[in-house]
């Protein structure tokens, strides 16, 4: 059955691929014994075979377009090149932020780090004991009362006249 | 690094087409791996090898030559960049040409145009002109009357639907191949086969209008009259 296009061509609908591989010399010799057989009795199709080939002449007056000039390959190399630049400087890029945090903590923390250091240092050396005077001092002067004092009480009266005649 | 076989390096920067087809893809298969090892040499031979053909798909498409080229380069850093996840289950160009097709898309849509339209009619002269060329079956030797005479079919091929246009293009003045234009444009070869016969005939009654104007007015008349 032939079909009406918008445009006026006709064609049996399934002729129509056959027709184009016998205009691209694509059929096997029985295909295209078959394919002469039906155009010799279908006016519509031999029709549109007669002006399918004049397409071919038609549209091939023009050639194919021109190609890119002889640098075009080195200029799609040297753009990768700068892509692939300006990719890696992106990733960099996203890094950028936290490498910078981390460098300010490793300040951060070392300043603070120094500081305790030093104030440890300084702080150990004023806090720690006299161990030689307290190793020398005799212990009834820690327990002692003041002899620059005045007895205060009758225990102190005593303990001064217990030292008293000790000392004799 | 490795390097590319002296034997694969095309001497002549502008692409030839393959006459043994299965040793092109094989060498094909090979530059693959080795760009996807990194060896940027194999990928630059990649791209000689294809460029010509990708051009003229991208002009296919695009109908603007002063985009053609951005397009094409965008092509191939695509493809670069996505190299190591091709698995090789197709043919690299097969490959390569779908990205195209893509890019031309994008291209198209981010930019917000359509591919370019000729709105002039064809003076009386450039008619007869093409005419002449026609019956000489012969494409013009001067490249200038080359452009000429694709200027003139353009501007025919942009009365048809988009896509019978690219197909006639690419199948005609392009040399894709049936099996390859499905492949591209992801369509059943049998589909493409309809449709480019289809547009033939478009294009013919396109051309006859242009040729003979009584006929084109006849049409409109009739047109306006079934109106």
């Amino acid at each position: 059955m032939a079909t009406d296009t918008e445009f006026g061509n006709t064609a049996c609908t399934n002729y129509e691929a056959m027709l184009e591989d016998y205009l691209d010399g694509a059929l096997t010799a029985s295909e295209a014994r078959t394919a002469e057989q039906h155009w010799q009795s279908c006016a519509a199709c031999r029709g549109a075979l007669q002006q399918a080939a004049s397409s071919v002449r038609l549209l091939r007056v023009a050639g194919p377009s021109d190609g890119p000039g002889s640098a075009f390959a080195r200029t799609v190399m040297a753009r990768i090149r700068s892509a692939q630049g300006d990719l890696s400087a992106e990733r960099a890029g996203f890094w950028q932020p936290l490498v910078r945090l981390g460098w300010r903590f490793a300040a951060t923390a070392t300043i603070v780090l120094g500081a305790l250091v030093s104030y440890d240092a300084g702080w150990g050396r004023h806090a720690q004991p006299n161990v030689t005077t307290a190793r020398l001092m005799p212990v009834s002067d820690i327990f002692g009362p003041d002899p620059a004092k005045a007895p205060a009480n009758r225990d102190e009266v005593l303990m001064m006249v217990a030292e008293t005649n000790h000392a004799k | 690094m490795e390097d590319v076989p002296k034997s694969m390096v095309a001497s002549a920067p502008a692409l030839t087409l393959p006459l043994d087809r299965k040793g092109k893809k094989e060498e094909d298969r090979e530059l693959v791996r080795l760009s996807q090892n990194g060896t940027e040499t194999a990928f630059e031979e990649l791209v000689r090898r294809h460029q010509q053909r990708v051009f003229a798909l991208v002009g296919g498409i695009l109908r603007r030559p002063e985009d053609v080229e951005d397009v094409a380069q965008q092509v191939f850093l695509k493809a670069y960049l996505g190299i190591k996840r091709f698995d090789q289950r197709a043919a690299f160009s097969t490959w390569l040409y779908k990205i195209a097709v893509n890019e031309c898309w994008d291209y198209l849509r981010k930019k917000k145009v359509r591919p370019l339209v000729y709105e002039a009619d064809l003076s009386e002269e450039q008619v007869s002109r093409l005419d002449g060329i026609v019956s000489a079956d012969r494409p013009p030797e001067s490249s200038s009357a080359r452009a000429e005479s694709r200027q003139i079919l353009e501007r025919m091929l942009a009365a048809l639907p988009e896509q019978d246009r690219q197909l006639l293009v690419l199948k005609e003045m392009e040399g894709f191949s049936v099996q390859e234009l499905a492949e591209i444009l992801n369509l059943n070869v049998n589909t493409v086969k309809v449709r480019l016969f289809r547009a033939r005939g478009r294009i013919m009654d396109v051309y006859r209008r242009r040729m003979n104007p009584a006929s084109k007015s006849a049409d409109s008349h009739s047109a306006q009259r079934k109106g």
